[in-house]
């Protein structure tokens, strides 16, 4: 891994972290557990279509981590990662399949499968299969909060490209 | 490469359909409190509070004594019981915080559902 590589991901997941934490002391939009806006996965999504997964992957599992760790919620680390897992996968899948101009629809998608791989832990945890009647409201939510950080992340590739 | 417009078209129906979900879930008539009792650990009958729409009294037997409850719309108390303590009797009326239980008889009557019971919670 060449210098310029570490620099470029180090800045990059401070940036993540730090949006992160900033949202995480912002007033809850919705009275709901696990509904957020999740302002940092722009940062992920436009590691992704900018330097490919390997960077992506990088930033957000150093994000997961120290946001858990700053955050003061251990056990927050358990659903961020299994919903980033998921979501990532997703979007590995669909980088393929989207051109620069539809960056938001992985967003979109990839949120939905973020809730769905919260919940799949959260199901894991605490054994119970009525965590997942909140999967429709979450979805809806986070379906909404995908499309805005989408846009956000195309914003960001288009500018950076052109730079 | 798949265009916008189908893109938008996927989006749409995830959206729809657990909005449509949503709705249903939320327009569902809630299930009202029920007492549940139980003998010696094993559930002997479920009460649907809520459907109550007068008051009446029955009895329940138990291999150690009998208990009289009386069940009127979303309440119900222990009104009479041939054990020595009566803590049950004097427990009052059912609410969701304290559940009854006559300890000679092994009887317990706890109320579940809304405003009873563990509220399921996901962080």
């Amino acid at each position: 891994m060449d210098i310029r590589r570490i620099a470029r991901d180090g800045v990059l997941s401070a940036v993540a972290l730090t949006i992160f934490i900033v949202e995480l002391q912002l007033p809850e939009l919705v009275p709901l557990p696990g509904v957020k806006l999740g302002l940092a996965n722009i940062v992920t999504v436009a590691a992704m279509f900018m330097f490919g997964p390997s960077d992506a992957a990088l930033i957000l599992t150093v994000r997961i981590i120290l946001g858990s760790v700053f955050g003061g919620n251990m056990m927050a680390l358990i659903y961020s990662a299994a919903g980033g897992a998921l979501s990532f996968a997703l979007l590995l899948c669909l980088k393929k399949l989207l051109t620069p101009r539809q960056i938001w629809v992985g967003s979109v998608l990839t949120a939905a499968a973020h809730n769905l791989g919260q919940l799949l832990a959260a199901w894991a945890v605490t054994r119970t299969a009525a965590v997942f009647t909140y999967l429709p409201v979450m979805t809806v939510a986070g379906m909404a909060a995908g499309a805005l950080t989408g846009l956000c992340a195309q914003l960001v590739v288009d500018r950076l490209r052109k730079k | 490469m798949l265009r916008t417009r189908t893109w938008i078209i996927i989006i749409a129906l995830i959206f729809i359909s657990c909005g449509a979900v949503c709705l249903w879930q939320a327009l569902r008539p809630a299930p009202g409190p029920t007492a549940e009792i139980t003998v010696d650990g094993e559930t002997v009958e479920t009460i649907d509070l809520s459907a109550e729409t007068a008051t009446r009294t029955f009895t329940v037997e138990t291999p150690w004594g009998t208990n009289t409850l009386e069940v009127g719309p979303n309440c119900l108390r222990v009104l009479d019981a041939d054990c020595p303590d009566r803590v049950c009797v004097d427990t009052g009326w059912l609410t969701a915080g304290s559940p009854i239980v006559c300890l000679p008889h092994r009887l317990v009557i706890r109320l579940t559902g809304p405003g009873g019971g563990p509220d399921a919670s996901v962080g």
